[in-house]
């Protein structure tokens, strides 16, 4: 009997731990919603990021002087801007005083750095140098200048993993700005794209393309993207609006986490929910 | 030989450091190299089938815990790329792969292989048209991978006669 098991396993070695190393992989496969696995994963891309943020500033030193440059040029215009929006802002407050309503626009912005980023066709991820200690919680929003860059998946005491808008596992409901139209949006491993639309849905290229306010995840309309296409599905009812994101995923150093504090009595009415597994 | 081991462990933090630091620096269109899988096809070839199919899992698994991707789908993808390089790993031959292009070749053979089965556990769907993900997922990165393994194709010494 031995013998025999002996003579299987000098024939088929390769074989037999390639295949026991599969089985492995997939029974680890199905275990990551498992709230120890995320401590693992959460305690060991902590301790990895400590030495990749000194590298990442090392590399962003260079790129310190044009993005000051293009800073500067942004501040000046966002200057004007502000002027122009404190105008509106001073009629809103009357207006609203006027009808009584609550001011509910108040989300805290938690500053962050991307020090590391796991770009994949599928599985986009970017590390950033904040954490539980900021105050950052998984769930939570992450914003750029251009609209939002993703969600707070995963968190350690100064470091957090992000999934931005190119992971598949990111599933967002979003609206067309004008037509006010409510869709998911995922990232199907080449593009954006807004599935199961009607075909009779008034969705055109050069839409904005913003966070709806359906989702419970990010309450605020945030920037997403801008409709570029409608794929030409020949049967059927739906068709499939392409979308390309605001933020260039490949350039973005900075970003912001914004901090918004989860609100019991909203949670227990929402539809749409992030998974807090 | 066990420096060997040791040394392809090692290789695989700063190698994944330089991956999630500076790689996405040289990004065209989104796709990026792969260095890991470089790594892994060297080590894979020199040392056997059955190192490079461990190998392979413990660079997947080391890669997943680190980055926050789905935890197993790379150890899957790259236990089965290094079980894939490891076929090429005939003790006669190997310094002529990896003096030769045909090491660029194992490279691209076995980072299709990973991106299809990275691709397969995350973005398949009834929809997903299979040429496209091949060539959009598979052969692009794996191309760029291919192309940046000239390097060890370069520096890798020649065998001395004794």
């Amino acid at each position: 009997m031995y013998k025999i098991f002996s003579n299987i396993w000098e024939n088929f070695k390769e074989y037999i731990v390639l295949v026991a190393l599969l089985i492995v992989s997939l029974i680890i496969l199905s275990l990551n919603q498992k709230p120890a696995v995320r401590k693992v994963k959460s305690l060991a891309f902590g301790a990895f990021a400590a030495v990749t943020s000194v590298v990442s500033d090392v590399v962003n030193i260079s790129n310190v002087r044009s993005e000051n440059n293009h800073l500067r040029k942004m501040n000046a215009e966002l200057m004007l801007r502000i002027s122009e929006l404190r105008q509106y802002g001073i009629e809103n407050t009357e207006l609203k005083n006027l009808l009584a309503l609550k001011d509910t626009a108040k989300y805290p912005l938690i500053p962050a750095a991307i020090i590391s980023k796991s770009l994949s066709k599928y599985q986009n991820t970017i590390t950033l140098n904040t954490g539980t200690k900021n105050g950052v919680k998984p769930g939570m929003p992450v914003i750029n200048e251009f609209g939002l860059v993703g969600i707070v998946s995963s968190t350690s005491k100064d470091y957090s993993i992000v999934k931005t808008l190119k992971n598949t596992e990111l599933k967002l409901t979003v609206k067309d700005e004008r037509s006010r139209i409510d869709g998911i949006m995922k990232w199907n491993g080449t593009n954006l794209v807004i599935i199961d639309v009607p075909k009779t849905y008034d969705v055109e290229p050069g839409d904005r393309i913003i966070t709806s306010d359906l989702s419970s995840i990010i309450a605020v309309p945030l920037p997403v993207g801008v409709v570029i296409g409608l794929s030409k599905v020949e049967t059927g009812i739906f068709n499939e609006v392409k979308v390309k994101p605001f933020v260039d995923f490949i350039r973005t150093e900075h970003v912001f986490v914004l901090g918004i504090v989860e609100n019991k009595e909203i949670k227990g009415l929402e539809l749409n929910f992030y998974n807090h597994k | 030989m066990r420096s060997h081991y040791i040394l392809s462990i090692l290789l695989f933090f700063p190698l994944l450091v330089i991956q999630t630091t500076i790689v996405p620096l040289i990004a065209i269109n989104g796709i990026t190299p792969d260095l890991i899988m470089i790594l892994l096809v060297f080590y894979a070839m020199r040392c056997g089938q059955m190192y490079g199919t461990v190998l392979g899992f413990i660079y997947g698994f080391l890669f997943d815990l680190i980055t926050g991707t789905l935890l197993g789908s790379t150890m899957l993808a790259k236990t089965l790329a290094g079980f894939i390089a490891g076929y090429f790993s005939n003790e006669n031959k190997v310094d002529n792969y990896l003096k030769s292009y045909s090491f660029l070749m194992i490279v691209l053979l076995c980072s299709v292989v990973d991106q299809v089965i990275g691709a397969f556990f995350t973005t398949i769907d009834l929809n997903t048209n299979f040429i496209l993900l091949f060539f959009n997922q598979g052969m692009l990165p794996g191309i760029y991978t291919a192309v940046l393994s000239i390097f060890i194709v370069i520096f890798y010494p020649k065998r001395r006669i004794s």
